[in-house]
């Protein structure tokens, strides 16, 4: 079981070129991320050289990590899904196939894997069910499997221009639901 | 629709994720010199992040580490190779002591601070198009060197000789027109036994060259106030193309 403090304390340690540390992270953070990758780019030989420059990142911006800024949990994520997306929006959508060999891990070992339901979880789930009709699959579809503007567009049968004003109504009244 | 919910909504499309490659790039540029944006990104993530909840833990490949950790290797090698190293520096100091000689004084910097400039035809073994600045902690010394890379808009700062007292924290500073009097922030060099490398963004290359870069002592998570409060040295860049 590795706390978020651990986690932290990881990190640090890579600060100083510790790449035992940064073993140790990583192997107490990638199963998460590689969940995250893998979801969005839905091809695991790609998402594994996307999970190794995530980690190449990770190793290269740890100093740039301020812990009062963001959870580290969230600031690592934020890596993998931003290169994720990156990726996804530059290839052809035919690239886009879902693979079959993908093992959810079964037991739970770190905080990172584990992310008990917050209140900030619950408070969010609560903001998403007040979106309209189809929104909050919407929002989730963008955020959680990466679709852009156009693939939501064709999906849902509407013009790009009305999937967007859609997405900002959207964010809008997630933002005023969530008072931050 | 005001300015300020414009940046807003392209904040929250960009954490989204639902922006064109081409807008998102751009964002990553915007986002290094505009607070504003960057706060709202923040603030985004802080909001969806929870979703991040829905995302199923899955176990990569078990050899996945040798290779990350092959390329992080590769990274530092890449960088050593790109800046000079302590041989050069030799040459450096001569060119220092003769230019000090007739700059100090030239006012723009508080005097106790120590000013490193050299001069534009010091032969250094690097790529055309790069700059390097030394920073001088005292006469004989160099503490730190950073190369520039105008092309890519990348810096990297190498720790040659300096130490990091218990509690304290290394952050670099930029002065250039395009930003004002005031030092911005370039972040921490906390990662001191490596090479640090960090963005410019879109700074103009015409402002780059002229800039001032600043590195001060500060406590542990950077400047308290966002301007640099501890001890400070400078250093400006100069060409080394042949």
């Amino acid at each position: 079981m590795t706390s978020i403090r651990d986690l932290e304390n990881l990190l640090k340690q890579t600060l100083n070129g510790n790449t035992d540390a940064f073993e140790r992270l990583y192997h107490a953070t990638s199963a998460k991320l590689f969940g995250i990758v893998l979801r969005i780019l839905k091809n695991r030989a790609q998402s594994e050289d996307a999970l190794q420059d995530i980690y190449v990142r990770i190793w290269q911006k740890a100093g740039d990590f301020e812990p009062g800024r963001a959870s580290i949990i969230t600031w690592m994520a934020t890596i993998a899904r931003n290169r994720a997306i990156d990726i996804h929006r530059r290839q052809q959508p035919e690239a886009d196939m879902y693979d079959t060999d993908i093992d959810t891990v079964a037991s739970p070992h770190s905080a990172f894997d584990q992310m008990a339901i917050t209140d900030e979880m619950r408070q969010l789930e609560y903001c998403l069910n007040g979106l309209e009709g189809d929104r909050q699959q919407i929002v989730k579809l963008a955020y959680l499997e990466g679709w852009s503007r156009a693939e939501l567009a064709e999906r849902f049968v509407q013009p790009v221009g009305t999937i967007k004003t859609w997405l900002h109504r959207s964010l809008r009244q997630l933002k005023e639901c969530l008072g931050t | 629709m005001t300015d300020r919910d414009d940046i807003d909504m392209l904040a929250a499309e960009y954490v989204l994720g639902t922006l064109d490659p081409e807008q998102r790039q751009s964002v990553t540029v915007r986002r290094l010199r505009e607070p504003e944006l960057d706060r709202a990104i923040t603030d985004w993530e802080a909001r969806l992040s929870p979703l991040n909840a829905h995302y199923d833990p899955v176990a990569p490949s078990r050899d996945l580490f040798a290779g990350i950790r092959a390329r992080i290797e590769e990274a530092r090698q890449a960088v050593s190779d790109q800046v000079p190293n302590l041989a050069d520096f030799a040459k450096l100091k001569r060119r220092l002591v003769a230019w000090r000689a007739g700059a100090l004084g030239a006012g723009a910097i508080a005097a106790s601070l120590i000013v490193a400039i050299l001069a534009t035809d010091v032969n250094v073994p690097m790529r055309d198009g790069k700059f390097v600045a030394v920073f001088h902690s005292d006469d004989t010394q160099p503490a730190f060197v950073m190369s520039v890379d105008i092309d890519t808009r990348e810096v990297t700062v190498r720790l040659v000789e300096a130490s990091v007292p218990d509690g304290k924290t290394y952050q670099l500073w930029i002065v250039t027109e395009q930003t004002g009097p005031k030092p911005k922030s370039l972040g921490l060099l906390e990662n001191i036994a490596n090479p640090t490398t960090k963005q410019l963004g879109d700074f103009d290359p015409a402002m780059l060259r002229n800039a001032t870069f600043g590195i001060s002592l500060e406590p542990e998570g950077g400047s308290p106030t966002g301007q640099p409060t501890g001890p400070a040295i400078h250093g400006r860049l100069i060409s080394v193309e042949h």
